[in-house]
């Protein structure tokens, strides 16, 4: 059979109505001319001639601006699409710079490892062609221990990720005297990373950045690139603490793209149950990649991956060894030889089909794939237009596929497309000054250089903090400077990436005389993900965990062939520490403040694989995990709920539906990722809660306890962060309260489904027969009073 | 609300908030997990054994070590001086004798050919005590010990910083010690003090006065020429076995941080007084360890070696620095005159080594000979074997000889099964060539 274009598939498609019925949205996004301005005068001859070889012989009107700018040493953040030509508008600030005064230095920052590999390539492939001698080279932790001496001395161009700048440069400051004494610019890439956990920590990094170029005498100008966020400018001023240039204008053509939003079918409208989004995904990826046709799948989590891996192997890859490579999967936890060897196999197109993780949404060169797929809303309005990205970033068309999950994010963004395609994307936030991340980094940067009794780091007054470090006997003070004064190196004790910077590794003893590790898992999730008995999935392989050894963090596994995963099972307590604020919204009581949570992995569950039948249940023996953070909460009076005309059972279904439904949209409403928050149903006292993890699975009861009476708790339903201390998120839904209550209300009045469904209050048969109508019966009485 | 009263809600150090039972349990978890952020790393670090000194009966640094408090442009500092007469005797060395090491011993320890123009009296000695080994720039060294010859004495002087004040001071007066002296002598400077020391004087914005100075780390040199009869090579380790001389009460190293801690908190100077005695022994094995070991790559191969395996390393050193000649008449002194019935693995050795030098100029007589005189005395058969099949085979083209010589070593046994199969795959291609040769 012949093979299709994708243009033809499309036709095809968009003929069949059992496809086109299914469209929520189907927007052509039309090719568009460039906006082009002449070099600059000042260029010099050497790049310009370098420049034309490449093909170019004049800028785009955005790469002029940011050139400018950056010339007069002010700051910028370029906010312009994907394959704009975001890397010229430093590339060439930075080596006339170098071209004018050779002694000029400058430090690339990239989020990942992977990404500073890929663009000092390119920065070296312009550096060759000017024939100048210029110093490029990436320092990481993979950077052999005989070359760093050469680069500290030698490297124009120092290529790093924040974690090296925060424990291998920083603390070593002395060593980088050449690099910081003449250090004139700072480009940061992808600066919508850092936003949440990261970007605190990042912005802290930065912090005692500018503080050693003060001690060397240097002042960089800050050159900065993000995908389209609502926020930039703000975002990138909060970050580096200095006045910033926005430029949001792209002057550069753009190719044509094809973006489709695809609800699946209602299959049970009495339950309101979708078709799982998996199964459309599917379908489509396998009649793209049988055409020929290459195409990266997105999917939410690494378990998603390793499924829809695996049945897209069963179809392609079945009995035919030679053509294995055809599909494979991607993500986070592939030990970075095979990440390389699936990212060369895109690039030359060995491998067709990839399922990845948004491992893969930042700019990793992986060539040009034809069509993306997304299964589920990736979380932010951003983040989807990175991951439809990656298809056609060079060649003309494109296609992008967005396949709603039922989770109510995914329904009100397929049921609302023009809320996606015409307001700006997600607001990035971030809390420098959360004390735990603060302390942490002016340990770090005591370490680097002492304090001065007048020395500002961040908005907090820090004199006090430093007397409390003082008091615990890592900084000692003299006169008026804080000296650092413990054995220890305090950069390696955080992680800029996850609360905990622990790994757990796993050990496949398949083979018994050769234990091999196989992947790393965070401390955090290998709760979930690797304890006693669960199924492991690598690379759609199956492992059995024969036992999970939290003190030597290792979880050894062996490899087996069953028709079943398992999911982890989870309860949360949440007691309240302290009210920050609180608020009267008769009959309801809204406060934020700081909380205590208790959790705990108490069992898991095996669902069979197409069918996701349940079938069968284990208990897990883990230690409880504690969070300190800040919550969201309102609390019903019991006298109000007991008005109502349901039981008292139905009503905590009711409140539980409500909270899956506040859960959902506080993350949308904050535009950050549902894992950023979680909930939990209980009483302000602590004494009973009841509990729906962060993917909306039940637990029956928790063990041992005794429900309580009718006449002890008042229902409190709490939205909390996960990161120890919080880092901004609930004094925001504080604020938004009534926007968030409105919506949900709102949410739950329009959803066809009868007794409640993913999209609103959550499934039937999770949340009870009566949950939708208790839960619009319970937010009916907070709107209205 | 301010900073310190979150962070003491978040601690739990305060107990702000009446009628809320259990709090403080709610929030110990917090406490320790704080704490815990605070002490990661310094809880792996064994803790003082017991505290002896005590803060209410402190003693004054000056009384317990002696020396004065200097002052310079950038501040002041604490510099005890002393002189070791050329008589006073540590293991089996008196001071005087530390001095007699030839400058071109040195030159070929260090490899650093600059140091045969200098005199041991230009020589540095340098040993810091600091407030971690992690390294990067929170690290501080705070006693500084240097020694150096005047006439027959040893010279020592530590510049201590009383806190972190002094450190400006201290560095500015090492700075001038070093300018006037002409090489540096450390036992692991390369790798930890001098780095470390360099950063220090950036940080106070001081030029660092190493630069190129010559440098003479002795770990190097120590683990080539003695590494083979000891179990590591620490200092302590090689005055005990080599210098033979015993430290009483010694603190151990790794006590040293906590003790500086604890006096910038306390300032009692009885907490350093081993810490000074400590840093002073350093200095003065350092001294004595470069004379032996100068001692040990003499030359002269009748110069007396406690071991014959000594020897063998002196030699395998100069072979390492490109003085096959040296090397190859320690190496026949030793064939000559060794006992070889009792030091048969150092025989061997020797044999190896001069063997392999032959081999390199083409002095095949000589080689073959070796190898011969080896498997008659059943030295190194397998090596020997080899050698001598390879010379039978591709120098003499003597086929059938090289196969006695493998049959012969199959026959006597002891090889490896690795050995073994060697063997065989070479006795097959032989008996090809062999077979190839009769047609």
């Amino acid at each position: 059979m012949a093979k299709l274009t994708l243009d033809e598939w499309l036709a095809r498609k968009e003929s069949d109505r059992r496809f086109t019925e299914n469209i929520r949205a189907l927007k052509r996004i039309p090719p568009s001319e460039g906006c082009f301005e002449p070099f600059p005068d000042w260029l010099d001859p050497r790049l310009r001639t370098a420049l034309g070889k490449d093909g170019i012989a004049r800028l785009y009107s955005h790469q002029a601006r940011a050139v400018e700018l950056v010339r007069q040493g002010r700051n910028v953040v370029l906010v312009t699409p994907t394959a704009s030509g975001k890397t010229l508008c430093y590339n060439i600030p930075v080596l006339q710079g170098i071209l004018e005064e050779p002694d000029t230095r400058a430090l690339y920052l990239f989020p990942t490892k992977a990404l500073a590999q890929d663009q000092m390539h390119e920065v070296h492939g312009l550096i060759n062609e000017t024939a100048a001698n210029i110093g490029t080279y990436t320092y990481d932790g993979d950077t052999p221990g005989d070359a760093r001496e050469a680069i500290r001395r030698r490297g124009h161009v120092v290529v790093t990720n924040p974690d090296m700048l925060h424990a291998g440069i920083l603390p070593h400051h002395t060593k980088w005297q050449k690099l910081f004494m003449n250090l004139r610019y700072v480009v940061i890439d992808e600066l919508h990373v850092y936003r949440g956990v990261f970007g605190s920590h990042f912005a802290n990094v930065i912090r005692r950045l500018s503080r050693i170029c003060r001690f060397y005498g240097a002042d960089p100008v800050f050159i900065c690139c993000s995908a389209t966020v609502a926020n930039p400018k703000e975002h990138a001023e909060r970050l580096l603490e200095r006045p910033v240039e926005l430029i949001d204008q792209s002057g550069a053509p753009r190719a044509g793209r094809t973006f489709i939003f695809y609800n699946p079918p209602i299959v049970n409208r009495e339950l309101g149950i979708r078709q799982s989004a998996m199964m459309p995904a599917r379908n489509m990826a396998t009649e793209l990649i049988e055409n020929d046709i290459q195409t990266i799948i997105f999917t939410t989590s690494r378990l998603n991956v390793e499924v829809l891996t695996k049945y897209l192997k069963d179809r392609f890859c079945k009995g035919k060894p030679v053509d294995d490579d055809r599909v494979t999967g991607y993500r986070g936890g592939y030990l970075p030889n095979l990440r390389r060897r699936i990212e060369a196999g895109l690039r030359d197109r060995k491998v067709m089909g990839v399922v990845s993780t948004n491992a893969l949404e930042l700019g990793i060169d992986i060539g040009d794939l034809e069509a993306c797929i997304m299964v589920g809303y990736p979380g932010s309005i951003a983040a989807t237009w990175q991951q439809a990205g990656r298809a056609g970033r060079r060649r003309g068309r494109s296609l992008a596929v967005l396949v709603a999950r039922s989770n109510p994010m995914d329904q009100y963004i397929a049921e609302n497309p023009d809320y996606f395609f015409s307001r700006s994307p997600e607001h990035c936030r971030i809390n420098p000054d959360n004390l735990l991340i603060l302390l942490h980094h002016l340990k770090s940067a005591a370490f680097e250089l002492p304090f001065r009794r007048d020395e500002r780091f961040g908005a907090e007054n820090i004199e006090e903090l430093l007397g409390y470090l003082e008091e615990k006997g890592v900084l000692h003070r003299v006169d008026d400077r804080w000296h650092w004064s413990a054995e220890s190196y305090p950069a390696d004790e955080v992680s800029l990436r996850s609360i905990n910077p622990e790994n757990v590794v796993v050990v496949d003893t398949t083979d018994r005389g050769d234990h091999r590790i196989i992947a790393e898992v965070d401390w955090d999730s290998a709760f979930t993900t690797v304890h006693d008995e669960a199924v492991y999935m690598v690379e759609s392989q199956q492992y059995h965990v024969d036992s999970l050894d939290l003190e030597r963090k290792k979880a050894y596994v062996h490899r087996v062939d069953v028709d079943y995963y398992t999911d982890a099972m989870t309860y949360t307590n949440v007691r309240v520490i302290d009210e920050f604020d609180r608020s009267y919204r008769p009959p309801v009581v809204v406060e934020q403040g700081e909380v205590q949570v208790v959790r705990k992995v108490v069992g898991y569950k095996k669902i069979k694989f197409y069918t996701s039948e349940n079938v069968g249940y284990g208990d897990v023996n883990l230690p409880e995990n504690d969070l300190h953070t800040t919550s969201y909460w309102f609390t019903i009076p019991r006298e109000t709920l007991g008005g109502l005309p349901f039981t008292r059972a139905e009503i905590i279904d009711g409140m539980n539906g409500l909270a899956y439904c506040l859960h959902h949209l506080s993350a949308m409403l904050l535009m950050a990722d549902i894992r950023d928050m979680d909930r939990c149903i209980g009483d302000k006292s602590g004494r009973w809660f009841m509990q729906k993890g962060a993917a909306g699975r039940s637990m029956a009861d928790i063990p041992g306890r005794v429900p309580p009476g009718d006449d002890d708790f008042d229902p409190t339903i709490f939205i909390f962060e996960v990161y120890p201390g919080g880092i901004g998120f609930s004094e925001l839904l504080f604020e938004r309260h009534d926007e968030l209550i409105e919506s949900a209300r709102s949410l739950i009045e329009s959803c066809p489904c009868a007794h409640g469904c993913p999209s609103c209050v959550g499934p039937t048969l999770e949340v009870g027969p009566k949950a939708k109508t208790v839960a619009h019966a319970i937010v009916d009485l907070m709107v209205n009073r | 609300m301010t900073v310190m009263d979150r962070l003491k809600r978040l601690t739990g150090e305060e107990e702000k908030v009446a009628g809320k039972g259990g709090r403080s349990e709610i929030v110990s978890d917090l406490r320790r997990r704080i704490d815990a952020v605070m002490e990661r790393r310094t809880q792996r670090i064994a803790p003082l054994q017991e505290r002896v000194f005590r803060e209410d009966g402190a003693k004054d640094i000056l009384e317990v070590v002696g020396g004065s408090i200097l002052e310079n442009d950038r501040g002041a500092c604490l510099v005890r001086d002393e002189v070791l007469q050329g008589a006073e005797r540590y293991g089996k060395m008196t001071v005087a004798e530390m001095k007699r090491f030839a400058m071109e011993h040195l030159a070929l320890l260090a490899r650093d050919g600059r140091l045969t123009d200098l005199n041991p009296r230009d020589a540095l000695f340098l040993d810091t005590e600091t407030t971690g080994l992690s390294g990067g720039t929170g690290t501080t060294a705070f006693l500084i010990g240097l020694g150096w010859f005047e006439g027959s004495s040893l010279v020592i002087r530590q510049i201590f910083l009383r806190d972190f004040a002094d450190e400006a001071a201290g560095l500015r007066l090492l700075r001038e010690i070093v300018k006037e002296k002409g090489f540096l002598v450390t036992f692991n400077g390369k790798a930890f003090d001098v780095g470390l020391l360099s950063a220090r004087f950036v940080m106070n914005r001081l030029a660092d006065p190493f630069g190129d100075l010559p440098h003479l780390d002795l770990l190097f040199p120590s683990r080539r020429l003695l590494g083979h009869r000891l179990e590591n090579c620490r200092l302590g380790t090689l005055e005990e076995q080599v210098l033979f001389f015993r430290r009483r009460d010694d603190v151990p190293g790794h006590e040293i941080p906590a003790r500086y801690f604890e006096w910038l908190r306390c300032r009692d100077g009885e907490l350093m007084r081993d810490v000074f005695e400590h840093n002073r022994f350093d200095l003065v094995s350092m001294a004595a360890l470069s004379t032996h070991l100068a001692g040990l790559v003499d030359a002269d191969p009748r110069n007396r070696r406690e071991m014959e395996e000594d020897l063998l390393a002196a030699a395998r050193l100069r072979l390492n620095r490109g003085d096959e000649g040296g090397a190859r008449r320690m190496l026949e002194f030793l064939l000559q005159e060794g006992q070889w019935e009792t030091m048969g693995l150092v025989v061997h050795e020797a044999a190896r080594e001069l063997s392999l030098i032959h081999k390199r100029r083409g002095e095949w007589d000589k080689a073959r000979r070796l190898w011969e005189w080896m498997l008659e005395h059943r030295l190194g058969d397998f090596f020997a074997t080899v050698e001598l099949a390879k010379w039978c085979e591709h120098r003499a083209r003597d086929f059938k000889g090289a196969l006695e010589v493998v049959d012969l070593a199959l026959e006597r046994g002891g090889a490896t099964p690795d050995e073994r199969d060697d063997l065989l795959y070479r006795r097959s291609r032989l008996l090809r060539r062999c077979g190839r040769d009769a047609e």
